[in-house]
């Protein structure tokens, strides 16, 4: 049967209108599996910025640190997996509390500008590099082994894993667990406090620097879910951090002050990311997270969901 | 007695105070945009690149002086920071951060892979720079002539800085609304201080190309732009002297951390988060301060 | 300098601001005559700073025009505004906190500054050097030129965004709440200073106030706005006795008991 005329989308080889089909579902599912995980991780960024207008360019290395720690804690220290789990977690809160209650907390003292503090995130990333690279697993590549089977399930006509259906069944809900928590809480109300109004929330009896030790935290310990979905489906290194930046693109694209933009905004780019791998080439993947992220701030710098930008009132 | 080095010193030495000499220029490049005008560009790297590449294939494809060359790289490059600068008029801080990062990125992968003209991930061998009968062939014949451009691009910032021209983009980088009820174009200071910004860091390319014979794109990425940003702020944000002060300082610990590559990111990064705790405004103003108090017995 | 009445200096016409459904400003006429003091006046939310901004064109309104020195300036850039000899000060001052008290004021006459191509070289370019310490001068800042803007007391602060902008040459003179947050002996100062500009230097300015004494001192006309809309206009006199103007501040029963003192 000759192949049904098609628009040229591609760079690739005549595609026709079924393998166009097929690549759609398969970049959709596959996009939804690792977009969860973008997700969760832009999740854990935006609920810094909301919270402290900091962007935290030290994201990606706790992710990796996180995953490095838990790798170190089964494969080497042969720890059983409900003790790896939940010390992991632990490590990442505290590492991230601790980092902004005295790094941080003193550079706010030190100087007011929001530059200085960027720039602590950035040292806090060489030094968690530096780190892992120090220790000598992060020389060469290295695997996390997968904990659920990896045999293959069809959605439609797209091929994924049992591993990915569990990856973004965790993932969501866990992001369900956070919105819970931060809408319905008391705790949550408190951080949302601070990001509206600190000042105000002081009054009000909120333990400022509690709170942001907490959130702090809290975003570590998603990174680290996050890191720990993810470990058994790619290559560790010490340069896997650089995923924060398809997670700053799903910020970005969301809007980069709201959540749940966060959250919509990872699936997209996770949707995006596999169709550019399927319908152009792996080579331009590299490229894609950038050329979003210019896109949606020259068009449209408040994304799908953040609030107008607002002009200086005089 | 800086231009007496190349006699007393190895080699080796004196590739290293070229490097520094680019940075140099490259700080005062960033400190046009950042430092006076308040703009956040992480594109910096991107025009250093550009400017690199383009002196590269002007000085090979003509056979003209190589300062034709780096100007030409110059010019490139300042083109394509007034075209960025434009587009960076509708966002500010974090947003203008993100947006000219990526920017720096799309262009490294340009330059990765625009194979045609660049080369691509195989990197771009650099003829060696001709003045009329002269042709430099080592670091040593090039240090003049590194030094000379460095203190012509200092002589240039500062001039800007003190001019009607620097005024303006400080006014807009203190309060825009203010600067605008003195009749001041905020845009257009916006947009010169970005295309500026860029010209001079293509400038700082075409210097790399007087002393380097290779470029490679894995240089020309966030990593250099972030070296140079931390220069500038640990040498103190806003001042011409903190820039210089800064690329020389934070540049000659970069090299001596080179030696010891195990510790190199560590110790880098523990500097930045020590700076950022304890002197943030930058080298001089904490040695200043520290003076300052000495003599007042405070 | 007898005020001129007969062609308003600074004119505005049927002025109407909307923020989205909210009627700011609606229907406002004002004339200034040249080389007066006029005051706008009004409690809080009546439209002041909202008029204000429009007439130096940070706001640009839903309709009515304003003219100035026969000009149309309704619908111009706010940065044509130093160049037409319009200068203005901010309620929440914005001056340029790192730099020093004598580049803010410097900056001031940035458009004087660009004449010349060796003026927009120079660092300290000369004409304008002498304006700027002459200004520095007057305002009593003298001392203070080398100190950063955001080291000095509130006070001082105020005096240089005031210095800053008559550093434009300016033929009209707007001011945003000028006293708010002044001692005593500053507003006395600041009231000397206003009336200087305009017996010496025949400067109309225009002055959105609260601090009643300086307003009532210094004003040769005022106008009162409450709720977006003119209620009372006149001679300070005149104003201090309008029912309206006194329920618009103190409420009916007062603005009652007034009638009754007068009428």
């Amino acid at each position: 049967m000759a192949p049904p005329p098609f628009p040229d989308l591609s760079i690739g080889p005549d595609m026709d209108l079924q393998l166009a089909l097929i690549f759609l579902q398969q970049g959709i599912a596959s996009g939804l599996v690792s977009g969860s995980v973008y997700a969760l991780l832009a999740l854990a960024i935006v609920v810094i910025f909301k919270t402290s207008d900091v962007p935290n360019f030290a994201q990606g290395e706790v992710f990796m640190a996180a995953g490095y720690v838990a790798l170190y804690l089964f494969v080497f220290q042969k720890m059983p997996i409900w003790v790896v789990l939940p010390a992991t977690l632990v490590v990442a809160f505290l590492a991230m509390a601790l980092f902004r209650r005295f790094v941080l907390d003193q550079v706010a003292k030190s100087a007011k500008d929001l530059v200085y503090l960027v720039i602590a995130t950035l040292g806090l990333s060489y030094v968690l590099k530096g780190l892992v690279r120090r220790t000598g697993f992060g020389d060469t590549p290295r695997s996390f082994p997968a904990l659920v089977p990896t045999d293959s399930v069809m959605i439609g006509q797209a091929s994924v894993t049992m591993l990915d259906l569990a990856i973004f069944g965790t993932a969501v809900t866990v992001m369900a667990a956070f919105f819970w928590m931060f809408n319905y809480t008391k705790t949550g109300r408190a951080m949302r406090a601070v990001g509206m109004n600190p000042k105000a929330a002081q009054l009000v009896g909120v333990d400022l620097r509690r709170c942001h030790m907490l959130i702090w935290g809290l975003s570590g310990v998603i990174s680290a879910i996050a890191a720990l979905l993810i470990s058994p489906k790619i290559l560790m290194t010490a340069d896997m951090g650089s995923i924060v930046m398809l997670a700053f693109a799903a910020a970005i694209v969301g809007g980069f002050s709201s959540l749940p933009g966060a959250v919509v905004g990872g699936f997209v780019i996770g949707i995006v990311e596999n169709m550019v791998g399927l319908f152009i080439s792996s080579r331009a993947i590299v490229l894609a997270p950038f050329l979003a992220i210019l896109i949606v701030l020259v068009l449209r710098p408040q994304g799908l969901f953040g609030g107008k930008l607002t002009i200086k009132k005089v | 007695m800086a231009v007496a080095l190349p006699v007393f010193t190895s080699g080796y030495v004196v590739y290293i105070a070229n490097l520094l000499l680019v940075f140099v220029v490259l700080c005062l490049g960033l400190h046009i945009v950042i430092g006076e005008t308040g703009q956040f560009s992480m594109a910096h790297a991107a025009f250093y690149g550009i400017g690199i590449y383009a002196s590269a294939l002007a000085n090979r494809a003509v056979d003209l002086p190589y300062p034709v060359a780096m100007l030409f790289g110059a010019l490139v490059a300042g083109a394509v920071g007034l075209f960025i600068g434009t587009l960076a008029l509708r966002m500010r801080d974090i947003y203008l951060a993100l947006a000219t990062f990526a920017f720096g990125e799309a262009m490294q992968w340009v330059f990765a892979n625009w194979d045609s003209v660049t080369n691509g991930p195989n990197g771009l061998r650099i003829s060696p720079a001709r003045f009329g009968p002269i042709e430099i062939l080592s670091d040593k014949q090039a240090y003049p002539f590194v030094l000379f451009f460095c203190l012509v691009m200092i002589g240039l910032t500062v001039a800007i800085s003190r001019s009607r021209l620097g005024r303006s983009f400080r006014a807009v980088r203190e309060s825009e609304v203010a600067a605008m009820a003195m009749g001041i174009d905020v845009r257009r200071a916006r947009i010169v201080s970005f295309g500026l910004s860029a010209a001079i860091a293509g400038f700082a390319g075409g210097m790399f190309g007087l002393f380097q014979t290779f470029i490679h794109p894995d240089s020309l990425g966030f990593q250099t732009t972030i070296l140079v940003l931390t220069m500038v702020v640990v040498g103190g944000l806003g001042s011409i002297a903190g820039a210089i002060g800064g690329a020389i300082v934070f540049g000659l610990i970069s090299e001596v951390l080179r030696q010891a590559p195990q510790y190199q990111e560590i110790i880098y990064g523990a500097i930045l988060i020590l700076f950022m705790m304890y002197a943030p405004r930058g080298l001089f103003a904490f040695i200043g301060d520290r003076i300052r108090e000495a003599r007042h017995g405070r | 300098m007898v005020a001129d009445s007969a062609a308003p200096f600074l004119n505005v016409e049927g002025l109407t601001i909307r923020f989205g459904g909210l009627t700011a400003v609606g229907g406002l006429d004002m004339a200034v005559a040249k080389g007066s003091i006029h005051a706008l006046i009004g409690p809080n939310g009546a439209g002041k700073s909202t008029t204000f901004n429009c007439i130096s064109r940070f706001y640009t309104p839903s309709a009515g025009r304003i003219t100035y020195d026969g000009r149309d300036i309704t619908r111009m850039p706010a940065r044509e505004m130093a160049g037409l000899g319009i200068a203005r000060s901010f309620q929440n001052l914005e001056l340029f906190g790192e730099l020093t008290v004598f580049e803010n004021v410097l900056i001031g006459a940035h458009v004087h500054a660009g004449r010349s191509w060796r003026d927009a070289i120079s660092a300290r370019p000369r004409g304008i050097v002498e304006h700027v310490e002459q200004l520095l001068e007057r305002t009593g800042l003298t001392s203070y030129a080398q100190t950063k803007a955001r080291n000095l007391d509130f006070g001082h602060q105020k005096m240089v965004e005031i210095a800053r902008a008559l550093a434009i040459r300016p033929k009209l003179l707007l001011l945003d709440e000028p006293a708010a947050g002044l001692r005593n002996r500053e507003i006395a100062a600041l009231d000397r200073l206003l009336c200087e500009l305009r017996e010496r230097d025949g400067i109309t300015i225009l002055l959105v106030e609260h601090v009643m004494q300086l307003v009532m001192s210094i004003s040769d006309r005022i106008t009162v706005l409450s709720f977006g809309t003119k209620i009372a206009e006149g001679t300070a006199a005149e104003v201090r006795a309008h029912p309206a103007v006194i329920e618009a501040y103190l409420g009916r029963d007062a603005a009652t008991a007034e009638e009754a003192n007068h009428g």
